[in-house]
């Protein structure tokens, strides 16, 4: 028995739904993705369009509001814009520059970092016994008791800490055979960002203060850093699987060392994927909001506070926050541009053949 | 300089890979390892060039045990069967990497690159980038790369594994011409045993992992060591004949030859090549068959005969004819063999018989 092939439909539903050829939409879905696709532009554009009329009006236009439009609901006023950039505009500048530096820094610190950690997951073998990882658990858990309880100087605990730690790895834990993997490793590190922050933000908040870095751009860039990471390796190590091992071992035989083949073969190719991280990371320490709030006040206090604080004093202030707010959007939307460039693919093509 | 194996070993967990590879390529020659798909080629000679970890044994490269040293203090360069070229860096960058590496100022960093572009007939494509060469051109960078370096030994996987046979021919002579020129010991690992044959002042035939015969192409046609050397070299493969061998007698279907010796091995297998046997009248020759098909090939006839074999599933035999040679499908005739060209070996071990 043969199988014959499907009879062409015929009909209304065919002629709206069956594309003619393959690689293009049929008419009746043509019509309704793009209906579906101009509805989102809406639903995303329009706080934007929101933000940039609100700008611009009065406290009477918002609080008798809605008005839409500009020039035909209300006379636009630059009140806002003058007093933040102009009378106030060393309070509204400060947190500008502080966003900037603490984003900024601790970006490039964590994709750089991570981005060798996450090379160093994707190319080296690791097999880390299962019972060492628990014995080093042992000895921070020793430092804990003998500083907190025992009142030991800090120093002398850890030294024996260290110990204990180095003692049980080299006896004890050399018996069991359990080990852990590249993957578990990688695991470990994606699994720290799925708690939500607030969990470590007051042992933070607490760690700051003992050391007396509360509320300065060090504090800021290390922890944004420091969250950041997790994301950074998870993301990268895909980027670098993608990436022959070939190139690297041909770098290998060509004389490089390890750091050379990262920064000379490695990185110029993973060009997109850093760019893409970079961007995200950028932007989750742009708006960082919860921990910001925890470590800093006046000296560090980024955007993200400002804004909200344009509730707190008098009421909202619907137009400042405006204001505030397409200043914040301003260097992401270049940055974001500056940076799609990049986010391109295709750099590998030639790298090996078939 | 000379390279040495010495039992080399490799297991990948549980899965023995190499077994005990022993050998000596001497400065200056052209090692071809030949082997099937799989059976450890590859292994062996990342083995050699320090990016896999041997399991057992050792490698020397001139007289320095190299084995526990880091790849790139081994002075071997590596051609990938992947090329892997730098594809972000232009074709003069490529090259001039291990330059860059070995803090050669880059003024004659560049003249050394022009002059082994030069070489490779690359002169033209200096700023191009690899997405932008052809196959054959790609080859040649990676070629030029290993060169520019002047190593004690050069080790290349499949280069010309994926280019088309015609561009094959002319790399495969350009290899030759300029691993002649630079005196520079080298082992290219391939699986066809034309590149093998036409290259190699040796070659080394794995199977399995295991080394089956170390010789000149020649001796390794001539004379195989075993039955996988015997039907893996020759294309068309050496005809193989299942029988016994008892009282220095050859016992085949429908034919008995005698041999001068008197030997008794049991189950044995004969072999000839395609083109040491003849298709006489009925009658006359070694074997009786019948004409099964043939094929003309350009400059001869593959004629292939199927035996008269009663008790094993039908069997057949390539003979090589003239260009002229004609026959009937079907018809009864023989096959004549000249004695001396005639192998035996043992069925079950695969060695060869001496006679
Ligand atoms: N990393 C590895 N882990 C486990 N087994 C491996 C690994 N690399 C190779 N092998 C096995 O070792 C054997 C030899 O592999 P190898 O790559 O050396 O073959 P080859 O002779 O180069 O074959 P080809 O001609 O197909 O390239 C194969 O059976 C392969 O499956
Ligand atoms: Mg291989």
């Amino acid at each position: 028995m043969t199988a014959a092939a499907p009879n062409q439909p015929k009909g209304l539903y065919a002629k709206l739904f069956e594309p003619k050829r393959l690689g293009i939409m049929a008419p009746g879905t043509s019509v309704l993705v793009y209906a579906g696709l101009l509805f989102w532009t809406i639903v995303v554009l329009f706080p934007l369009y929101w933000l940039l009329v609100t700008s611009f009006k009065l406290p009477i236009d918002v609080n008798e509001g809605p008005r839409y439009l500009p020039f035909v609901d209300y006379e636009p006023s630059l009140h806002a814009w003058d007093y933040l950039l102009v009378e106030v505009g060393g309070d509204t500048f400060r947190p500008y520059v502080n966003s900037v530096i603490i984003a900024a820094i601790s970006t490039i610190l964590a994709v750089l970092a991570g981005s060798m950690a996450a090379y160093a997951l994707a190319r080296i073998t690791y097999k880390p016994r299962f019972a060492s990882i628990l014995s080093f658990v042992v000895g921070i858990i020793a430092v804990i008791v003998l500083t907190v309880v025992a009142g030991v100087p800090w120093w002398l605990s850890l030294i024996v800490g260290l110990a204990i730690f180095a003692l049980l790895a080299r006896t004890v834990a050399r018996r069991f055979r359990a080990r852990l993997g590249n993957g578990d490793i990688l695991f470990w590190m994606i699994s720290q960002r799925i708690l939500p922050p607030v969990i470590v933000a007051v042992p933070v908040y607490v760690m700051f203060q003992r050391i007396g870095l509360l509320d300065t751009h060090i504090a800021m860039i290390i922890t944004y850093a420091t969250v950041n990471l997790p994301i950074v390796v998870w993301l990268m190590h895909d980027f670098f699987l993608s990436i022959p091992r070939d190139l690297d071992e041909s770098a290998e035989m060509d004389g490089a060392t390890k750091f050379q083949i990262f920064f000379d073969i490695v990185l110029p190719l993973a060009k997109p994927g850093i760019a893409a991280t970079s961007l995200l990371v950028l932007v989750l320490a742009w708006n960082e909001y919860l921990l910001a709030l925890f470590l800093s006040s006046v000296d560090a206090q980024t955007m993200p506070l400002l804004v909200a604080a344009q509730n707190a004093t008098r009421g909202p202030q619907w137009w400042s926050m405006s204001v505030l707010i397409l200043l914040m959007i301003i260097p992401v939307v270049l940055i974001a541009l500056a940076l799609q460039r990049f986010i391109a693919k295709g750099l590998l093509v030639g790298a090996v053949k078939g | 300089m000379q390279v040495t194996l010495d039992k080399l070993s490799k297991s990948f967990g549980p899965v023995q890979v190499l077994h005990d590879l022993s050998m000596v390529v001497e400065e200056g020659e052209f090692l071809v390892l030949l082997g099937p798909s799989g059976c450890g080629k590859t292994t062996a000679l990342r083995m050699i060039a320090g990016l896999e970890e041997v399991t057992s044994g050792r490698v020397h490269i001139g007289d320095r045990d190299v084995t526990d040293i880091l790849p790139k203090y081994r002075d071997a360069a590596m051609v990938f069967q992947s090329y892997a070229l730098y594809p972000h860096k232009t074709v003069a960058e490529n090259i001039g990497y291990p330059l860059k590496l070995r803090k050669v100022p880059p003024p004659e960093r560049d003249k050394t690159v022009r002059e082994v572009a030069a070489q490779v007939q690359l002169e033209d494509y200096l700023t191009r980038y690899p997405r932008e060469l052809s196959g054959g051109q790609r080859q040649r960078v990676a070629l030029a790369r290993a060169i520019i370096r002047r190593p004690a030994v050069f080790l290349m996987d499949e280069p010309l594994s994926n280019l088309d046979a015609k561009l094959r021919v002319h790399m495969r002579a350009e290899l030759k011409h300029m691993q002649n020129t630079l005196g520079t010991t080298t082992i290219y690992v391939t699986h066809d045993q034309v590149e093998a044959m036409t290259l190699a002042h040796r070659v080394a035939i794995l199977n399995h992992g295991r080394l089956m015969q170390f010789d000149q192409p020649k001796t390794i046609y001539r004379d195989p060591a075993n039955l996988f050397v015997a039907s893996f070299i020759g294309s068309p493969p050496m005809n193989m004949v299942d029988g016994n061998l008892s009282n220095g007698e050859f016992t085949g279907p429908g034919f008995a030859h005698t041999l001068g010796k008197d030997l008794s091995v049991g189950p044995a297998v004969i072999g000839f090549r395609p083109e040491d046997c003849s298709v006489v009248a009925a009658g006359n020759g070694l074997i009786p068959a019948e004409i099964y098909s043939n094929e003309l090939i350009g400059d001869h006839t593959l004629v292939t005969c199927e035996l008269h074999d009663s008790s094993a599933a039908p069997h057949t035999v390539t003979v090589k004819m003239d260009k002229d040679f004609e026959a009937e499908m079907g018809a009864q005739i023989a096959i004549a063999i000249d004695p001396a060209h005639l192998y035996f070996f043992e069925r079950e071990s695969g060695n060869r018989v001496r006679v």
